[in-house]
């Protein structure tokens, strides 16, 4: 009989150090740069001098360098917030790919707030108003998805991944409607155009010399410590583990499981919400497409950070870096696109994925495991 | 042009003209799903399929070249899913998703680095002639129908060629059972010495070149010309996983769902026309607003979606492992 074991088979590792995953990440920066260079060659740009630009993002040299490090963080923010909230869903191996949704829903009636309201209340208590708005109507879309998966097992995956393009369609809806009834637009303007918050609605920002700083950073890196706080050492941050790693633990253990996961998608949603309600504070109008894919990047963040929480600080910074640096990077070589932090992050990622492969398991001869069988 | 029968016939053409690539992407994410991968990745796939297979169909001057490598380099993003979510175990959805934003990364990589020597459809007779409507005999002589049905371009014929031999082929044939039991149970399929690994592999490679064709199709249809801001593949990609579930995992009933979701995505361009034609009526038609129209195949693939998984009914085609991935060493 031909012996038709296979050669060698997959154990998994008790433990992963962490080591060997930082060694994966650096390797997997490193080679999508290498890949890129190769490519940047190939059209003709110096890879060199490309990656310094995008890497400086074109502070150095500009006539205003505080201004690009405010829009820098007008983009960082969203994103780090997304991540963080997206984080807490992963965690509980609930697939909420619905931030794309859930962020336009939150801009959207923070949007409603600032329009309404934004002339009647001081700057400070109106930008509470906006981003509590934001939460709420983040949160209720998103925990919809959340009663649905826990009552009869709907797949959330799919479902929210529906949302967001009903949540897309219905901001487009008032986006594109000139009509007396809708106040999101500007009367003056004969086509459709948002128009402005009035100055109530504004982020605050705090200057510090020439430099504006963008209060919602301020509130993006508190949430941060709290969310740490809150998974590390609460209660409930406990469940959200355990829930996590074995529901029926969870549920041998008296804990209601349904409830946990209610509860936590309707946190998770809400931050994400929020993060919209900041952004179109931070940006002075609304936008008919505001999220800047937030909702699918803060996904491949919160997975690159193994949905550590200072992890996803270092890697949503890194990928703001990549994006902003392109995107400043482009407008001096017109034969590179924007979209070519896509590309670069798309090899990162592909890396990382594989590398995760060796971290988690090991191969194991078929030779050697005889003999660890015997020992 | 304002005949109303005129107005009506072009409205139903366009249907199928526009919407064909949604069910090459449907079909194609049918076979993918049968394995028990779900790969959100379709959009991505699509748009690399589309502007390699134009090149190639430019460069070459022959359609058959382009519809090859189109399969083919779509065919390699499938082949990237299953390297990694299936030998090497990654997350399904990150993967889908990771190969979403890299697609579409090369997709404006490739054509905004071509700038000025990018190819005009109209330099490649073949392709030009290849997409121009080929009138079945008799048929297409039926009055309205015939222009709707049977006075298409050849890639409508194949794509509804496709999509009958899948559901064929999954239905049918003994491969296709066995590729659902895959999808269903990979673990009772491995221990009936159903090879897994080869499946899977098989099926996400040829499944995500059948989305790359859908690509092609729409790269033919916008007549070749790149925009540096939006991409061919304009949401399809994501619009096919919705019509999956629509469909129920049927390629047959992808035909007909892609009818349905076509006849929104085309009425809302069409609405103020056929309002016009048809005053008595479809006058309505003009108090609807056209975003409604985008949002419906959502809409209602969300209420199928919440449906089938409150009745749990029997029918649902679902693949009971359609996102997990498979450790033979965890039975």
């Amino acid at each position: 009989m031909k012996n038709r074991q296979p050669r060698f088979h997959v154990v998994k590792r008790e433990s992963a150090g962490p080591g060997r995953q930082l060694l994966a990440y650096v390797a997997a920066v490193v080679l999508a740069l290498a890949v890129g260079a190769v490519l940047l060659q190939v059209q003709g740009v110096n890879p060199v001098t490309f990656y310094r630009q995008m890497l400086t993002m074109g502070i150095p040299g500009s006539r205003y360098p505080w201004r690009a490090v405010e829009n820098f963080i007008k983009l960082f923010v969203p994103l780090l917030i997304v991540s963080l909230a997206l984080s807490l869903a992963f965690k509980m191996r609930f697939w909420n790919i619905g931030g794309e949704g859930q962020f336009i829903m939150g801009a959207f009636w923070a949007a409603f707030a600032a329009m309404r309201l934004g002339d009647a209340l001081p700057q400070p208590l109106m930008v509470l108003v906006m981003a509590l708005c934001g939460a709420l109507g983040g949160g209720l879309y998103g925990v919809a998805a959340a009663v649905l998966k826990v009552r009869w097992g709907t797949n959330e995956t799919l479902l929210t991944l529906m949302l967001n393009y009903i949540a897309l369609y219905f901001l487009q809806f008032f986006a594109e409607t000139k009509a007396e009834w809708n106040f999101f637009l500007d009367p003056e303007s004969a086509r459709p155009k948002f128009v402005k918050f009035p100055a109530g609605a504004q982020m605050i920002t705090v200057p510090i010399g020439p430099f504006h700083l963008n209060l919602s950073l301020v509130a993006a890196l508190a949430l941060c410590g709290i969310l740490f706080v809150y998974l590390n050492r609460t209660k409930r941050g406990f469940e959200i583990a355990v829930v996590g790693d074995s529901p029926n633990t969870a549920r041998y253990a008296g804990m209601k499981v349904g409830r946990i996961v209610i509860r936590t998608i309707f946190l998770s949603a809400a931050l994400i919400g929020m993060a919209g309600a900041l952004h179109i504070s931070s940006a002075g109008v609304m936008s008919a497409s505001p999220t800047n894919s937030v909702g699918w990047t803060g996904i491949v963040v919160a997975w690159l950070a193994k949905l550590n929480t200072a992890g996803i600080l270092v890697t949503s910074l890194l990928i703001t870096v990549l994006q902003f640096g392109c995107q400043t990077a482009s407008t001096t070589y017109s034969s590179i696109d924007a979209n070519f932090a896509s590309l670069l992050q798309g090899v990162i990622l592909f890396i990382v994925l594989a590398a995760d492969f060796f971290t988690r398991f090991r191969l194991v001869l078929r030779g050697r495991s005889r003999k660890e069988a015997v020992k | 042009m304002n005949d109303p029968i005129n107005v009506l016939t072009l409205f139903l053409f366009n249907i199928v003209l526009v919407n064909i690539p949604l069910l090459y992407g449907t079909v194609g994410e049918i076979v993918v799903e049968k394995s028990g991968s779900l790969d959100l990745g379709v959009e991505g796939t699509m748009a690399v399929g589309a502007i390699f297979g134009y090149l190639a169909g430019c460069a070459s001057n022959s359609l058959l070249v382009g519809l090859a490598v189109s399969f083919l380099t779509a065919g390699l993003c499938g082949a990237l899913f299953a390297l990694l979510t299936v030998s090497l175990q990654a997350n399904q959805n990150v993967t889908g998703l990771t190969i979403t934003t890299f697609g579409l990364g090369v997709y404006f990589f490739v054509g905004k680095g071509l700038g000025g020597s990018w190819p005009a459809m109209t330099g490649s007779s073949a392709l030009v002639q290849g997409f121009s409507a080929v009138e079945i005999p008799l048929l297409s002589r039926l009055p309205v129908l015939g222009k709707v049905f049977f006075s298409q371009n050849a890639l409508v014929y194949l794509g509804v060629a496709v999509a009958v031999l899948a559901w064929y082929y999954l239905n049918f044939t003994k491969i296709g059972l066995r590729l659902r039991a895959v999808g269903e149970n990979p673990a009772a399929a491995d221990s009936v010495g159903v090879n897994i690994l080869l499946y899977k592999y098989v099926h996400l490679i040829a499944g995500s070149g059948i989305m790359g064709l859908g690509g092609f199709y729409m790269a033919l249809n916008m007549s070749g010309s790149f925009e540096g801001s939006n991409c061919w593949i304009n949401g399809y990609g994501w619009i096919a996983i919705a019509l999956v579930i629509f469909a129920n995992w049927n390629p047959a009933a992808a035909v007909l769902g892609t009818l349905v979701f076509g006849f929104f995505n085309t009425l809302q361009i069409y609405s103020g026309a056929l309002a016009g034609a048809f005053p008595g009526p479809l006058g309505w038609l003009n108090a609807v607003p056209p975003q409604l129209f985008k949002a419906l195949p959502f809409m209602i693939t969300a209420v199928v979606l919440v449906a089938s998984s409150v009745r749990k009914r029997e029918g649902s085609g679902q693949p009971a492992a359609l996102g997990l991935n498979y450790f033979r060493e965890e039975r």
